[in-house]
């Protein structure tokens, strides 16, 4: 009877949320709205992308014109991370055994893997400007050679500190970032660095600078949270 | 030097061909590993060098140096270690005639 009755109120607010957002003058139909002449052809126009400075579009909305929400999204992030740490920390930790045990090659061959991973994110976070990635995947390949790390051998624990202050220190630097360009210019995370030419590596103002800083933090975030799910309390 | 490049490409798609039929046509999971491994890390190997002849510039060449470096180091390990644990979770071949690692034993 409780189920039958959460069913029929489910439905019916679902068909009473349809009939209000369908077809109305708030809401129009699906569909027949052009968006594509709104903010797309703003964003895309040729004058308003030399003056940004970024050549990928995508960074350019990511961390250009939308820098506050970017802020949130690393902010969630930061979120998340904590409450695993706070659900997973011990006052003694060790690693978590693995059921059998690594050989040789791969406990090696990871370590040399690891500096090829390092690289490739680095040159995807310092390139985000210009070509498609930039500091969410760099920091995720970051954080996934970490991983790597710790699968290939059974004993190895990363310098959880160091990643701790490296997160908040990111954190903090794009806030101080934001906050400049409210001095020195109009608004938070206004653009106060002069663009420079599109396509070069040195350029876009500030928008290279934050994406280091966010594939920093989503990097070191998700290589702690990675820690976290790998260890255990140590029982005395 | 474009022409040697295509030349290579095809080499390396006919090995990527038949790494795939490899996968379909062995009979058992350690065969499977092999034919798929050895095939494709040759014909990654060629497609990236036909990739590099072609766009005979440095800035290709660095990246694809990386890459061949990265597959050399990654396929060979991580083939070793899904055929290793393959071994751990029982699975034996029907027709498996010598079983070094067990007279050996662990590692």
């Amino acid at each position: 009877m409780k189920k039958l009755f959460g069913l029929i109120l489910f439905m019916g607010l679902g068909v009473l949320i349809i009939l209000a957002l369908n077809n109305t003058i708030s809401f129009p139909k699906f569909g027949s709205v052009d968006l594509s002449d709104r903010v797309a052809d703003a964003y895309l126009d040729n004058d308003n992308v030399s003056e940004v400075g970024s050549a990928n579009i995508v960074t350019a909305i990511v961390v250009g014109y939308r820098g506050f929400d970017t802020l949130g999204e690393v902010t969630v992030l930061f979120i998340s991370a904590l409450g695993v740490a706070f659900l997973f920390s011990f006052k003694k930790e060790k690693r978590l055994d693995l059921k059998f045990k690594p050989n040789f090659m791969l406990k090696h061959g990871s370590k040399l893997l690891f500096g090829i991973m390092l690289v490739v994110s680095l040159y995807i976070i310092t390139h985000g400007h210009l070509t498609p990635g930039g500091g969410f995947p760099g920091g995720a390949i970051i954080a996934s050679g970490v991983l790597l790390l710790y699968l290939a051998d059974d004993k190895f624990r990363s310098n959880i500190k160091g990643f701790k202050v490296l997160e908040g220190v990111a954190g903090s630097l794009f806030v101080i970032i934001g906050l400049l360009g409210l001095i020195l210019a109009t608004s938070f995370l206004e653009n106060f660095i002069a663009s420079g030419t599109v396509g070069q590596l040195l350029s876009a103002g500030i928008i290279p600078i934050i994406y280091v800083l966010i594939g920093l933090k989503v990097g070191s975030e998700i290589a702690s949270v990675v820690d976290n799910f790998l260890t255990e309390e140590e029982s005395a | 030097m474009t022409i040697a490049g295509y030349v290579f490409m095809i080499i390396g798609g006919l090995f990527f061909l038949l790494g795939g039929l490899g996968v379909l046509r062995m009979p058992d999971t350690f065969n499977r590993i092999q034919a798929g491994t050895k095939a494709t890390t040759l014909g990654a190997f060629s497609v990236l060098i036909g990739v590099g002849l072609v766009n005979f510039e440095w800035s290709w060449i660095a990246k694809i140096i990386i890459i061949i470096v990265f597959i050399v180091i990654s396929n060979p390990i991580g083939s070793s270690t899904i055929a290793k644990a393959t071994y751990y979770s029982k699975y034996k071949p029907d027709n498996l005639v010598q079983d070094d690692l067990e007279k050996r034993g662990d590692e």
